[in-house]
């Protein structure tokens, strides 16, 4: 069984492997010693986690671009690279060489931090999603509750940026997003808990593979739907786009960002938006596994796990766009009387239909194949 | 009074929708626009498509107005000029008529040493297209077509000579082919015989070669005068080719030609 740890282990090996042929005698023993070997693994491990996620999240706003342009009767970017691919990395190189200015009022700490801090909160999440079976960093027994925690970090950073940005756009935005994201992680939280009451465990691994018999999305659809609104409001994406009002706040809470910086907080926010939807495929529909009447072509190629993931995830991602393309911005009261007045209410009738359902017993639908390509 | 003005009608009450369509509407009606742009998008990626492109015809209407414009492109649009430099007289009349004195004529090859063959140069940085060129061209060599693309990178490129303008003949676009009935000139060329020289400068510089130098017949000197230092000839003008660019007036060292109305 291939996975991501095996990987790693292998590559770590082969290279400190080479390198003991060109190093002295004292030092070539060290080398191939097995703590350097799995300290050199964790790093490769880390490097190809941070290479996949950020490519994960330029393809995932070229995806936003184009579904967006669907709905808008246009096409999106489409000269850079095959059907615009490569759009996003020029930007990318754009901002890269620009200047990042801060304010002469600003507080320097805060305001070097945030975005620092963001990017990395954001991009720790990764370490504890599997993606298909094998390829995760560990399975501890509270990943879920791990990721859910790290994911709620973000306000924190956002509303340093904003205060120390010395700017009341930021100010304002920072507000917003600190209510908003507080306002919409209790029933994000609820929602969760109908999850882990059905599957029994708070281990994301254990969660997918309880799904064999039917994905949580068709008996916990409320939940589902509590989670997608919650998700989208943690996001800031349209309509809970509020800390970002451009019509209002300028640019929302990194008004005063440029440059890099700017990127930071952009590719932090997509980042948070995969961890979303890959949050929705896992916790609903079923993660890596598909079906056992799909046809065996499907699913039994290598690697097919994560590519249904992954297809799984863009499509979830397509769902948000899709959203984004229909809604207006909704006010403030607007948002936090569908928060507390609507979503807690719902979210707490799906625990209630999910002790229904772990009573009931569903009868197996689907028979899902877990291990599916490693 | 003020008051009395009646008020408009107020708007009939929208009805209330529920909460639900507030959310499921706007989702349909972006579901249905992705499903139909999904083929084909309706806009036009202009540098690799062209909207007159009959593939575009009748697609795209406009709202108000004319229903020509979009999809096509007029057959009268003025665009770019086309020159044929093979039937090009070298007669200046676009130059003359040209209000943004835009047209320079300058040499091309083709026409003898001392004579060379002129054509128009057009500066697209000034020209207004207004089309008087092409409506002044006796000959009809300088046309405009419908090519619009005139973007360059700098301000020596929007001069087009005369064979760039051929190489815009040559590639048959569709040109303008509506031309404004030229107003008969009622004027001709008429000379002033006893100040005539007989130089032969009209003729030799004639577009049309209308002008044909007559033989005069040499008056006998009274006894005491000198003979008058001159070429016994006369320039003859045949009205029915001359284009009346003015050629000839411009050239007369002794300035005896001039428009009139023959009696």
């Amino acid at each position: 069984m291939v996975t991501l740890f095996s990987v790693s282990n292998t590559l770590s090996a082969a290279l400190l492997g080479a390198l003991a042929h060109i190093l002295p005698t004292p030092l070539n023993g060290w080398a191939t010693s097995s703590g350097v070997v799995t300290g050199l693994a964790a790093l490769i491990f880390g490097a190809i986690l941070l290479a996949a996620s950020m490519l994960n999240t330029i393809l995932l706003i070229w995806w936003e671009r184009k579904l967006l342009g669907r709905f808008m009767d246009r096409r999106g970017a489409m000269h850079v690279g095959y059907a615009g691919l490569l759009q996003n990395f020029a930007d990318g190189l754009k901002l890269f060489r620009k200047d990042t200015v801060r304010p002469g009022q600003a507080d320097p700490l805060g305001f070097w931090l945030s975005p620092t801090a963001y990017m990395v909160t954001s991009l720790l999440i990764f370490g504890v999603l599997p993606i298909s079976t094998g390829w995760n960093g560990g399975s501890l027994p509270l990943t879920l509750l791990l990721a859910l925690v790290i994911f709620s970090f973000a306000p924190l950073f956002i509303f340093l940026g904003a205060w120390a940005s010395n700017n009341k756009y930021s100010l304002i935005g920072g507000m917003r997003s600190a209510a908003q994201m507080i306002a919409y992680e209790v029933p994000i939280l609820l929602a969760v808990v109908a999850v882990v009451i059905v599957a029994g465990s708070f281990d994301l691994t254990t969660i997918v593979q309880e799904q064999r018999d039917y994905w949580f999305a068709v008996p916990l659809f409320l939940a589902l739907i509590v989670f997608l609104t919650g998700m989208l409001a943690e996001m800031e994406r349209i309509p809970f786009d509020l800390p970002e009002a451009e019509a209002e706040l300028v640019e929302g809470w990194n008004t005063e960002y440029g440059g890099m910086l700017f990127a930071f907080f952009m590719l932090a926010d997509y980042l948070r938006a995969l961890v979303g939807s890959i949050l929705v495929v896992l916790l609903f529909l079923g993660g890596w596994t598909l079906p056992s009447y799909v046809p065996s072509v499907l699913t039994s190629f290598p690697l097919a796990g994560i590519v249904w993931f992954m297809v799984k995830t863009y499509i979830v991602f397509g769902i948000f766009v899709w959203i984004r393309a229909s809604l207006p911005r909704i006010r403030t009261d607007q948002l936090l009387k569908l928060g507390w007045m609507r979503m807690v209410p719902l979210a707490l009738l799906s625990i209630v239909l999910a002790t229904l359902v772990v009573k009931a017993g569903c009868p197996p639908v689907l028979h899902c194949v877990p291990p599916m390509g490693g | 009074m003020a008051g009395t003005a009646e008020r408009p009608p107020a708007p009939p009450a929208v009805a209330e929708e529920k909460p639900f369509l507030w959310v499921a509407r706007p989702l349909a009606t972006a579901a249905k626009q992705f499903v139909k742009s999904l083929w084909r998008p309706s806009t036009v990626v202009y540098p690799f498509e062209r909207l007159e492109d009959p593939k575009f015809r009748g697609q795209v209407g406009v709202a108000s107005g004319k229903p020509i414009g979009v999809g096509e492109i007029w057959d009268n649009y003025r665009g770019v000029h086309a020159l044929n430099i093979n039937t090009c007289i070298s007669c200046n009349l676009c130059a003359f008529s040209c209000p943004d004195v835009c047209i320079e004529m300058v040499n091309v090859p083709g026409g003898d040493p001392r004579h060379p063959k002129k054509c128009p140069q057009i500066d697209y940085g000034k020209c207004s297209f207004c089309g008087f060129c092409s409506d002044a061209c006796p000959e009809g060599c300088l046309t405009m077509t419908t090519r619009y693309e005139l973007s360059v990178h700098k301000r020596e490129e929007m001069v087009y000579s005369p064979a760039r303008m051929f190489e815009i003949f040559k590639s048959k676009l569709p040109m303008n082919p509506i031309r404004l009935e030229r107003p008969k000139n009622e004027d001709q060329i008429l000379l002033d015989p006893p100040i005539c020289i007989g130089c032969n400068a009209c003729a030799r510089d004639c577009p049309t070669q209308c002008i044909t130098m007559l033989d005069i017949p040499k008056p006998t000197p009274k006894p005491g005068e000198k003979m008058a230092k001159r070429i016994w000839k006369e320039p003859v003008i045949n009205d029915s080719d001359c284009v009346r660019c003015g050629t000839c007036i411009a050239v007369c060292p002794k300035d005896c030609l001039f428009w009139g109305t023959r009696q």
